[in-house]
């Protein structure tokens, strides 16, 4: 039993990690909106850039998007058989 | 006599053929000794023209060497050397010949400094490498093989086409920026044949389409050289076209798209090679010296992390047989030091902070905001969150974690693991002292990847991808399909061409053409032949007869003479006697 089948396998460090998960995603979306604001120096090249926490906010939204959006279109239109090219 | 300078291409593909004549641990050592020779070659040169050959009244030039055909030079044999180390347990000579043949192509390629010379080593690069994907020799790969080449070389004759063109309108074979000629038809089929192997869509389907094929030490050369010496080209003649910020732009998006369907591991990784091409294209395209110098950038760590997760992949399919993710997991307890390295190259693929992506592609988007193109750097961003979702999230965690397949394999052997272990330290080399690569960038920029404000944002993105990841899992749950991409056109559309060749076209042939060829030609051909036949018939014949019966006639007549009685024969004779004497007699 390796490393990771102990920490995935035990159901209490399982729920561990996943706090962890869930702190470590309020800690980086912190950091985002505060740290700029503690060490002054905007690099931004756009306006949107300097909306808080603007990283976060894209990356959600990039990601189901992009999920949501994909499905849909092969769903209606791209997705074949895996035999669709062999007859 | 001392040798100027030795071309690392040639040293690749002539060295290659010493491979059969070896056996055991010195073969093992020429095919290591081989790239690593070539690497060498290429850290020992400096700028300089080099191997300048007069051929019809022109230069050809086969060793431009300069900032930019170093650095990819740098990489490609680097590539090489790390692809070998990955290839050492193949027991197939002709694999490794097509190998190194490929990189010696690429090398070729990158040192070229006219159109000849260039689509030498171009058609070499093709053919070499459509043996990495016939000599999987499995029937599925024989096929895509023959696709990937047919495609191929129809990109090799746009690109002959072009050059001949060029030629004969500026009577120079030299390659250089191409920009003096923007819009002319010569200038467009170069390009048209650069965005082909760059696997620009819509002509990139060959890529997904050959690379899952090929066989799994091949795959992991393929990754590396035809896309990014596409890539050198067009940054050699094509920087500043408009047309490619946006296409690359979508480019990198389409990639993501389609590696959300996709079910066969490899293939989704085929995607994202052409989803991280994109980033390189549309650096290209912008063509500002932030710009290029990031196109060049990325393309170096790109071959290395892409060649990573390749090699990860390659060593899934290897030791359980599996390609297909909705039939892997759980093998993250079997094969955990796989699952780590291939994670290296998750990472630096993302852009995580201190792996290589991360100092190469943010150059690329930085570039897009320096030119204050929003549409394109929001694009490029959400290409990125696409990229760690699928390569950093959906494949290693329905490979080697999600449902447990009850499938278990064991670790690669220790070469192909060293091989995945220089390509991480690479990566992380890379991230974290990006100087040493930048130093080498064709352009001098100061470019500063480690800011407050991109490393925060950098991982929000990114955490931020994860959790939607992880709210979405069900929607991604892999399903064996195949998705229509541009080589339908070629792969059903060539079939449905077949049928109307078969149906509509053949009724239309036997019933329009051929009623119009029944009375326009045939009809009067046969009537013509008619009259032939009755004159032929009625005159000829009937003269030949006639001869015929008066010879018949006249023996008729003759016969009554001839009767076989000699006394008739003796009157006869008598006869005759009796009138010479009498015509004597009268004339006398």
């Amino acid at each position: 039993m390796n490393f990771l089948q102990k920490q995935l396998e035990d159901p209490v460090r399982f729920r561990l990690i996943k706090r962890g998960f869930y702190a470590g995603l309020v800690l980086v979306a912190l950091a985002e909106i505060v740290l700029p604001l503690i060490f002054q120096g905007n690099e931004s090249h756009f306006s949107f850039e300097n909306f808080p926490a603007w990283g976060s906010v894209y990356g959600l939204i990039s990601c189901v998007a992009i999920i949501v959006i994909s499905k849909l279109i092969g769903k209606l239109w791209l997705m074949r058989r895996e035999d669709y090219y062999d007859d | 006599m001392t040798i100027e300078w030795v071309h690392p291409g040639l040293l690749l593909i002539a060295g290659a053929w010493i491979l059969p004549l070896l056996k055991g641990r010195i073969k093992r050592t020429a095919m290591v000794i081989l790239p690593v020779a070539a690497l060498v070659d290429c850290l020992l040169m400096t700028p300089g023209t080099y191997g300048v050959t007069n051929f019809l009244g022109q230069d050809l030039v086969f060793g431009r060497v300069d900032k930019l055909s170093l650095i990819f030079s740098y990489v490609f044999s680097l590539m090489s050397v790390l692809g070998m180390i990955y290839a050492l347990h193949v027991d197939d000579n002709s694999q490794h010949v097509a190998a190194l043949t490929y990189v010696g192509g690429a090398l070729g390629v990158t040192f070229a400094g006219d159109f000849l010379s260039l689509y030498i080593f171009w058609e070499l690069m093709a053919i070499s490498s459509a043996l990495l994907v016939l000599l999987r020799r499995e029937a599925p790969a024989v096929a895509a093989g023959f696709r990937y080449l047919l495609v191929h070389i129809f990109g090799g004759l746009l690109l002959l086409a072009g050059i001949l063109l060029h030629w004969s309108q500026t009577g120079s074979l030299a390659f250089g920026d191409m920009a003096a000629y923007s819009g002319g038809m010569a200038w467009g089929l170069i390009l048209a044949a650069f965005l082909l192997n760059a696997a620009v869509p819509p002509l990139g389907a060959w890529l997904p389409d050959a690379y899952p094929e090929a066989t799994v030490t091949g795959a992991v050369f393929m990754t590396a050289f035809t896309t990014k010496s596409a890539v050198y080209v067009l940054i050699r003649g094509y920087a500043g076209t408009e047309l490619l910020v946006w296409l690359g732009a979508a480019m990198a998006i389409y990639g993501v798209v389609y590696a959300v369907l996709e079910n066969d591991a490899r293939r989704l990784l085929a995607y994202h090679i052409i989803s991280q091409v994109g980033y390189m294209v549309c650096g290209v395209g912008i063509g500002t010296a932030l710009a290029t110098n990031g196109a060049t950038a990325h393309a170096f760590a790109h071959i290395l992390y892409k060649a990573l997760l390749f090699m990860g992949a390659g060593a899934v399919l290897q030791m359980t047989g599996l390609r297909k993710l909705s039939e892997m997991g759980g093998l993250y307890k079997s094969m955990p030091i796989t699952l780590g390295l291939y994670m290296i190259g998750g990472f630096a693929i993302s852009a995580v902070p201190l792996f290589s992506g991360f100092v190469s592609k943010s150059m690329v988007v930085a570039a897009a905001g320096e030119d204050h193109r929003a549409a394109i750097f929001l694009m490029l961003t959400l290409a990125s969150a696409g990229t760690f979702l699928h390569t950093g999230l959906k494949l290693p965690y329905y490979m080697f974690f999600g449902r447990d397949s009850g499938q278990s394999g064991k670790e690669p052997p220790a070469n192909m693991l060293v091989a995945m272990g220089l390509a991480a330290v690479a990566c992380i080399v890379i991230g974290v002292f990006p100087g040493i690569l930048y130093a080498h960038l064709p352009n001098p920029v100061e470019f500063v990847p480690y800011t407050l404000q991109h490393v925060t944002s950098t991982l929000g993105m990114l955490a931020f991808t994860a959790l939607g990841f992880f709210l979405l899992l069900k929607q991604l749950d892999p399903v064996p399909t195949v998705s229509l991409d541009t080589d339908w056109f070629y792969r059903r559309g060539a079939a449905w061409l077949s049928k109307l060749v078969r149906g509509p076209l053949s009724r239309l042939e036997y019933g329009f053409v051929g009623q119009i060829y029944e009375s326009v030609i045939r009809q009067p051909v046969l009537g013509v032949a008619n009259l032939f036949r009755k004159i032929d018939s009625f005159v000829v014949d009937s003269a030949l007869v006639g001869v015929g019966r008066s010879t018949q006639n006249f023996s008729r007549v003759l016969r009554t003479a001839v009767s076989g009685n000699a006394q008739h024969y003796g009157l006869i004779m008598a006869a005759g006697i009796l009138a010479m004497l009498l015509l004597a007699a009268f004339i006398k």
